[in-house]
C-alpha cells in the first residue's frame, strides 16, 4: 500500500472515531448544560433587580426558591398589554415582572445585542417608574476578555444603576455607553443617561448601546404604562 | 537498584521540579498569566490540563507505530482538541461557572505548547506507560506553578484563598490595602519570574 494512501485511511479513521466520541459526549452532557445555563439566566434576573450579589456562594435551590417567589415570567403585545402564555402571538415580547408584596417593583427585558464578535446577551430591568434602570447583567458574550469582556464584570454593570431612559423633558432617549468616563464627556443634563465605557472596548459599547436602544424603544409601550401607573 | 534511580521516577519527577515546563522551559506562559487571579480557576485549569496532557501522551504513545509520519503533526492535534473539547464539555456540564471564568482559555489547551511539545518530543518514541507518567508529571508540574502563582495573587489581591477571606479585618482597619497590581497580568509575570529565579538558584547547587 503506498504511503498516500495509507495516511488517508489513518486520517479518515481517526476524524471518524474522534468525531463519534465528541458527538457521544456532547448529547450525554447536553442537558446538564442546558439545565445549567438556564439556572444561570435565573440567576442574572435576580442579580439583575438587586436580589443577589453576583457572589457564586447561593445555592441551585436558594436561586430557584428567590425565583420563583419573586419573578413572573410574562408576555407583552405590541401596544404594551402583557398577554397570557396561551394566547401569545408571534411578535409579542417576554418580560419578567418582579412582584414584592403585591406590587410589581420592577421589570426585566431580555436584552440580544450584536457584539463586537458575536452576540451578548443580558437583561435590564427598569423600575416601576418606566424610566429608572434598577440593574444590568450579561450571561453570555464573546467580547475579547479583559477588553471588551469587562462587559460581564461587576464595575461596569453597577453603573448602570440609577441610571434614566429618559432625559429632563421626560422623553425617551435610551441608555448609552460613553466612551471613556461619563464625567466631562457628557453635558450635566444628560449625564443620568450613559455610563461609562471600556476603555479600549469603544466597538463593544457602540454595538451595546445601539443594541440597548433598539431593545428599549421595542417595550417602550411597555415602560409607557408603567410611567402612567397602569400597571400596579 | 534505588527507587530514585529508575527511569520511571526520573520521567514522572524531573519535571515537576528540575525540568518543569512552566518555570525551566518557559512554555505555557499564556493561560498561566490569564487564570491565576483566583486560586479556584487555577486549580481547574491545571486538572484540565493534566488530563489532557496525561492522555494525549498515552494515546499518542499507544499509536506510536501506526502513526504515518507525514501526518504525524495534524494526528497529535487531533487527538489533543478531541481530549480539549471533551474537557470543556465536562466542564460546562458540571462546572458552569468556573468554567464561565476560565472563557476561552479552556480551549486555548489546544494551542498549549507544552502538550505538543511532549507529544512531539516523548509520546512518539516511549512506550505508553512512561509516556503517561511524563504526561503526570509535566502536568503536575504545569499545576504547581499554576497553584503557587494563584495563592500569591488571590491572597496579596484579595485578601482571599479559594474566595474566603484569610486577611483578618481588623489588619484593613489598621490600613493594609490589597495590592491591586496582583490582580492584573503583570502581578502575574512579576509572580512567574521570581519562581523561575529561586528555581534557578536553588537547582544550580
Amino acid at each position: 500500500m503506498s504511503n498516500y494512501i495509507k495516511s488517508i485511511l489513518f486520517a479518515a479513521v481517526l476524524s471518524m472515531v474522534c468525531g463519534s466520541l465528541l458527538t457521544l459526549a456532547s448529547t450525554g452532557l447536553k442537558e446538564y448544560q442546558l439545565k445549567n445555563i438556564e439556572l444561570d439566566k435565573h440567576k442574572n434576573i435576580l442579580k439583575s433587580v438587586g436580589l443577589m450579589d453576583g457572589e457564586d456562594s447561593v445555592s441551585k435551590e436558594r436561586v430557584e426558591q428567590l425565583y420563583s417567589e419573586n419573578i413572573r415570567q410574562v408576555w407583552i403585545s405590541v401596544d404594551g398589554k402583557s398577554v397570557p402564555e396561551q394566547r401569545k402571538g408571534q411578535n409579542d415580547l417576554p418580560a419578567y415582572l418582579f412582584s414584592q408584596q403585591g406590587k410589581v417593583q420592577a421589570y426585566i427585558i431580555p436584552v440580544h445585542s450584536r457584539g463586537l464578535w458575536g452576540k451578548i446577551s443580558g437583561y435590564l430591568a427598569i423600575k416601576n417608574d418606566g424610566a429608572t434602570i434598577s440593574g444590568f447583567t450579561v450571561y453570555s458574550h464573546q467580547e475579547t476578555p479583559g477588553l471588551g469582556g469587562e462587559i460581564e464584570k461587576k464595575w461596569f454593570q453597577k453603573n448602570f444603576e440609577d441610571k434614566k431612559i429618559l432625559d429632563d423633558q421626560g422623553t425617551f432617549v435610551s441608555i448609552a455607553i460613553a466612551k471613556g468616563s461619563v464625567k466631562g464627556r457628557i453635558p450635566e443634563s444628560r449625564q443620568k443617561n450613559f455610563v461609562d465605557g471600556i476603555s479600549g472596548a469603544s466597538m463593544t459599547g457602540k454595538f451595546l448601546s445601539a443594541g440597548l436602544k433598539q431593545t428599549l424603544t421595542e417595550y417602550e409601550p411597555f415602560s409607557e404604562r408603567f410611567r402612567k401607573n397602569e400597571i400596579k | 537498584m534505588k527507587i530514585t534511580k529508575t527511569k520511571a521516577f526520573n520521567v514522572f519527577f524531573k519535571p515537576i521540579w528540575e525540568s518543569n515546563p512552566v518555570s525551566g522551559q518557559i512554555l505555557g506562559i499564556c493561560s498561566a498569566l490569564a487564570v491565576t487571579v483566583q486560586l479556584k480557576t487555577a486549580v481547574v485549569m491545571s486538572l484540565a490540563l493534566t488530563f489532557v496532557l496525561a492522555f494525549s501522551n498515552l494515546l499518542i504513545s499507544l499509536m506510536r507505530k501506526f502513526i504515518p509520519r507525514n501526518i504525524r503533526i495534524i494526528v497529535e492535534l487531533t487527538v489533543i482538541a478531541t481530549l480539549v473539547i471533551f474537557a470543556d464539555q465536562v466542564l460546562k456540564a458540571f462546572l458552569y461557572d468556573i468554567s464561565k471564568q476560565l472563557s476561552v482559555f479552556v480551549g486555548l489547551i489546544i494551542t498549549n505548547c507544552i502538550i505538543l511539545g511532549r507529544a512531539e518530543t516523548y509520546a512518539l518514541g516511549n512506550p505508553p506507560f512512561h509516556s503517561l507518567l511524563d504526561g503526570i508529571g509535566n502536568g503536575l508540574g504545569y499545576s504547581q506553578i499554576l497553584i503557587t502563582v494563584g495563592v500569591i495573587r488571590e491572597f496579596f489581591g484579595a485578601g482571599k484563598l479559594f474566595g474566603f477571606q484569610v486577611i483578618p479585618d481588623a489588619f484593613y482597619a489598621a490600613g493594609y490595602e490589597n495590592m491591586g497590581l496582583m490582580v492584573l497580568a503583570p502581578g502575574a509575570f512579576i509572580a512567574i519570574g521570581l519562581i523561575v529565579w529561586l528555581q534557578k538558584t536553588v537547582s544550580k547547587e
